[in-house]
């Protein structure tokens, strides 16, 4: 077990410098440049911006440059934000879609679990159609119509909660929240139903009713372990997804996230941001991938490493 | 019931949804964009200018109802040699927010730090017309007679000294045979921060010479590059001198708060020079771009402001006739260069026709938030602009003008069939907006010429340099911002046949009637100069002109002293919060007596 974890986290940088390098290529054969605008700037001007940034220096000390900083996991200075460093912006926005995408996540569990298994239990009657109905809804409305919809009803209508914005934890978190949890709220009821209906036709499930155990602990205590396996495989990068920006739900709603400072540095080419965001994006998928393998040796029993 | 019980977001209400003022005197605004920086001489959009009217004051700042000069940190001002010369005289008693005092020398710094290529600052061009500021932000030289250790001059009437670029490789590619000739042998001298034509007479004295007659100048320096930084701050800390903790600033708030992408907010600053004129104790900016998300939150009653251009075009319906709906015209001109090079719009009557075949009222319309524009410079901007008549809509002249120019039948009439449509095209940049211009102006030749013109559109930047090179097809989609607050801005662009001049059409006629406009000392016969030169531009129809945009934002009534201006720029130091709803829409409000010092 340890051996692998190492192995995995040996291979872990060499996969990320691929991706920043690939994602360094992207940028340089997109058109334009950080400093261009609506108006042509005198040449003089650019040629000044240019020595400021490196720019002038040829391709292969740039691309140096920027490997190096990867390695030492400091991104440098953003080139839109001038003056900012891209690890400050990054401190500064992964708490924020750290936490709504956790919350989304949890919110997701929370509901989404009990209603897949409700609906296996009583598989093909009311129930099960009418959770596995919702849940289809969930999934084929997207968050830029579900936000604003929830906005226009309990918020400019009703006014009961604030249309957007970021205020901490409170209020303000309620709508991004539930906006952002639907799809997965969907996604697990559904993952959840087919993982229990596949256990509780299996043997040991059959066993164990058989041993005269109440229904309750056959469910909790041997299903739902076996069950959850499809859940869990598909947590890792549902969860690294949600952490490292949600640009949808974090435009509509106005939130200091990662996603909003992703799609800006894509538009306005800012080199530093764009290879900070993706190696933390990155690192982040890998991660949490390793950590799925690793609980899936732990729950299930036929996964040996 | 909920909803009368919210404040007045019912549907007879002349406002978007609720009217209830925040607590006290604070202002909850959406100033666009995510700031690129706290520095006025990096930070060089509109979303950055607008935190920076809080924060830090120039010379000058822009009149909260119509975007011209008026007084700031200089008190007044003299204008001296044919608008040349320039002499401000600085409050005494202005402070930085540290509580040192605010000197001549800061201004100094301010330029010479704006204007050095290690700071490399976009918006340096803004002060190019300095004496020698364009030559050492691009790091050019001057030269010495050999023989008498003189500086060589230039051959305007205001000789000043040569300017030669300061590279090897640039002086032979730009320089002509003759003047490298001249120059062979001299000793050349790289201009010095020193050289630029700003210095401190005294404490409270600054003296700015120019490279030519700059009669809008004062208006010039309300602009965020001109914008006071504090010496003190940015010699200890560097370029981290912004952050808060380091950052001490010369306006009427001073930083309170900044978080990226969430909210900068701004408090009263209590040693500004006039604190007992500035009503609002705190502003919070909201950096925000995206339209419905922003109209929300002005409908739910938690911010009171939005910037320009906000208002989902979808929305207008319900929102266009409501009281907090402002829709004024902006310094700004859309319209299509015509290409004088070649082609059948060679031929001025063809310009014409083509120009006289558009109803600019029914694009108007058709757009919604823009104001139709009739010659370079936009109407509603320069309230005593004496404009020419500009462009009319009048089709049978447009087709006479063809049939004149040659593409007729026998008769003598006008016959579409004989213009060589495939040697035009209208090309434009790649955007909705554009396009569907571009597509309203192509069914008007349509349905009025009875011409196809076929449209093409490009990336932007490739567009640029398709137009700079007159290699577009007949005409060629171009737009202008006004850079400051005056006429010349516009008609600047034809002083050259590069840089910005797409059409290719230069005269030296109308060059002249622009310089011997601004050595014009009196303000409304230099007016009435530089429209004459506009009317004889027009006349030469080296443009179509289109549109000039509208401003389409939204202010709470209880919102004073923040006005649709041209330049969208509002001096924070006058608005206040009106908690009494009998004084929202009074006549005179309290904040017009402070605009005038």
């Amino acid at each position: 077990m340890r051996r692998f974890i190492l192995r995995r986290l040996f291979v872990t940088l060499p996969m990320v410098l691929a991706v920043v390098s690939i994602t360094w290529g992207l940028i340089r054969l997109a058109p334009g440049n950080f400093y261009t605008g609506e108006k042509p700037l005198p040449p003089a001007i650019e040629r000044n911006i240019r020595e400021k940034y490196g720019l002038d220096r040829p391709w292969y000390v740039q691309y140096g440059r920027m490997l190096g900083s990867v390695v030492q996991g400091d991104f440098g200075v953003s080139l839109r934000y001038a003056g900012t460093s891209v690890n400050s912006i990054l401190s500064s926005a992964v708490p924020v879609s750290a936490a709504l995408g956790g919350l989304a996540y949890l919110l997701a569990l929370l509901v989404g679990i009990p209603a897949g298994t409700f609906a296996a239990v009583r598989q093909n009657a009311a129930p099960d159609h009418l959770s596995m109905a919702i849940a289809m809804i969930g999934l084929s409305v997207p968050s830029f119509v579900l936000g604003p919809t929830l906005v226009l009803w309990l918020a400019l209508t009703w006014f009961v909660l604030p249309p957007a914005r970021w205020e901490g934890f409170g209020a303000h978190l309620v709508l991004p929240t539930v906006t952002l949890s639907a799809v997965y709220v969907a996604y697990i009821a559904r993952l959840t139903r087919a993982g229990m209906l596949e256990v509780l036709r299996s043997n040991y499930i059959r066993t164990a009713r058989a041993k005269g155990l109440p229904e309750r602990r056959v469910l909790l205590g041997h299903a739902m372990r076996g069950g959850l396996l499809p859940v869990l495989s598909f947590s890792g990068p549902a969860l690294a997804m949600l952490i490292t920006g949600t640009v949808v739900v974090e435009r509509i709603f106005a939130l200091p996230g990662l996603g909003n400072y992703f799609i800006n540095a894509n538009l306005n080419r800012d080199e530093p941001l764009i290879i900070g965001i993706v190696a933390f994006t990155s690192i982040t998928i890998l991660v949490l991938n390793l950590a799925v393998d690793v609980a899936y040796g732990l729950l299930d029993p036929r996964v040996r490493y | 019931m909920l909803t009368s019980a919210c404040g007045g977001a019912g549907a007879s209400s002349p406002y978007f949804g609720k009217t209830d003022p925040p607590d006290g005197q604070q202002l909850r605004y959406i100033s666009g964009a995510e700031p690129e920086s706290l520095d006025p001489q990096i930070g060089s959009g509109q979303p950055e200018l607008r935190l920076f009217m809080a924060l830090y004051e120039g010379l000058t700042e822009y009149d909260p109802r119509t975007s011209v000069e008026i007084p700031a940190l200089a008190e007044r001002w003299e204008v001296t040699d044919a608008n040349t010369t320039f002499v401000f005289h600085l409050r005494r008693g202005a402070r930085w927010s540290d509580g040192s005092p605010i000197t001549a020398g800061d201004f100094v710094f301010t330029v010479r730090r704006g204007l050095a290529p290690a700071l490399a600052s976009r918006m340096a061009y803004m002060s190019y017309d300095i004496l020698y500021a364009q030559a050492f932000n691009e790091g050019a030289a001057f030269v010495r007679d050999a023989a008498t250790g003189e500086f060589l001059v230039d051959e305007t009437p205001l000789r000043r000294r040569l300017i030669v670029p300061g590279r090897a490789e640039d002086r032979a590619a730009q320089l002509d045979a003759r003047l490298r000739q001249r120059i062979d042998g001299a000793p050349l001298v790289p201009v010095r921060a020193e050289d630029i034509g700003v210095e401190a007479l005294d404490d409270h004295t600054i003296r700015i010479r120019t490279m030519r007659p700059v009669p809008f100048l004062p208006r010039l320096l309300s602009h965020q590059f001109f914008r006071l930084v504090p010496r003190q701050a940015i010699e200890r800390y560097g370029d981290d001198w912004t952050r808060l903790g380091h950052i001490v600033t010369s306006g009427a708030f001073r930083l309170e708060t900044r978080r990226p992408y969430d909210r900068v907010v701004v408090v009263r600053n209590p040693v500004y020079w006039d604190a007992a004129a500035v009503r609002l104790e705190r502003i919070t900016f909201y950096p925000m771009e995206d339209l419905t998300t922003m109209m929300n939150l002005y409908k739910a009653g938690e911010v009171d402001a939005v910037y320009n251009h906000v208002v989902p075009v979808s929305w207008l319906d319900q929102i266009g006739g409501l009281r907090d709906y402002m829709n004024g015209p902006e310094a700004l001109a859309e319209f299509y260069w015509f290409n004088v090079e070649q082609g059948p719009t060679r031929d001025v009557r063809v310009r014409k026709a083509f120009s006289l075949a558009i109803d600019r009222t029914a694009l108007a319309q058709f757009k919604r938030t823009v104001l139709p524009l009739k010659g370079i410079v936009p109407e509603g901007v320069f309230p005593s602009y004496p404009h020419p008549q500009g462009v009319v809509f009048d089709p049978a002249r447009a087709r006479a003008l063809l049939a004149e120019a040659g593409y007729r039948d026998a008769r003598g009439e006008f016959d579409a069939s004989t213009f060589p449509v495939d040697d035009v095209e209208l090309t434009y940049n790649t955007s909705e907006t554009v396009r569907q211009t571009a597509e309203f102006v192509q069914s008007q030749w349509k349905r009025h010429l009875g011409l196809t013109v076929p449209i093409r559109n490009m990336e932007f930047r490739t567009l640029l340099s398709v137009r700079a090179r007159r290699e577009y097809r007949a005409i060629a989609r171009g737009g202008w911002v006004g850079d400051y607050l005056d006429p010349f801005s516009f008609l600047n662009l034809f002083s050259t046949t590069g840089g910005e001049n797409g059409s290719g059409w230069f005269d030296p006629r109308f060059v002249d009637m622009l310089v011997q406009a601004n050595r014009e000392t009196d303000a409304q016969r230099r007016y009435e100069r530089l429209a004459r030169a506009e009317a004889y531009l027009l006349d030469a129809q080296p443009i179509l002109p289109l549109y000039t945009t509208s401003t389409d934002w939204m202010k709470k009534p209880y919102v004073t002293g923040m006005y649709d201006n041209p330049l969208m720029a509002h001096p924070w130091k006058f608005v206040a919060i009106e908690h009494d709803p009998a004084r929202w829409n009074a006549p005179t409000h309290p904040g017009s007596e402070h605009v005038r010092h």
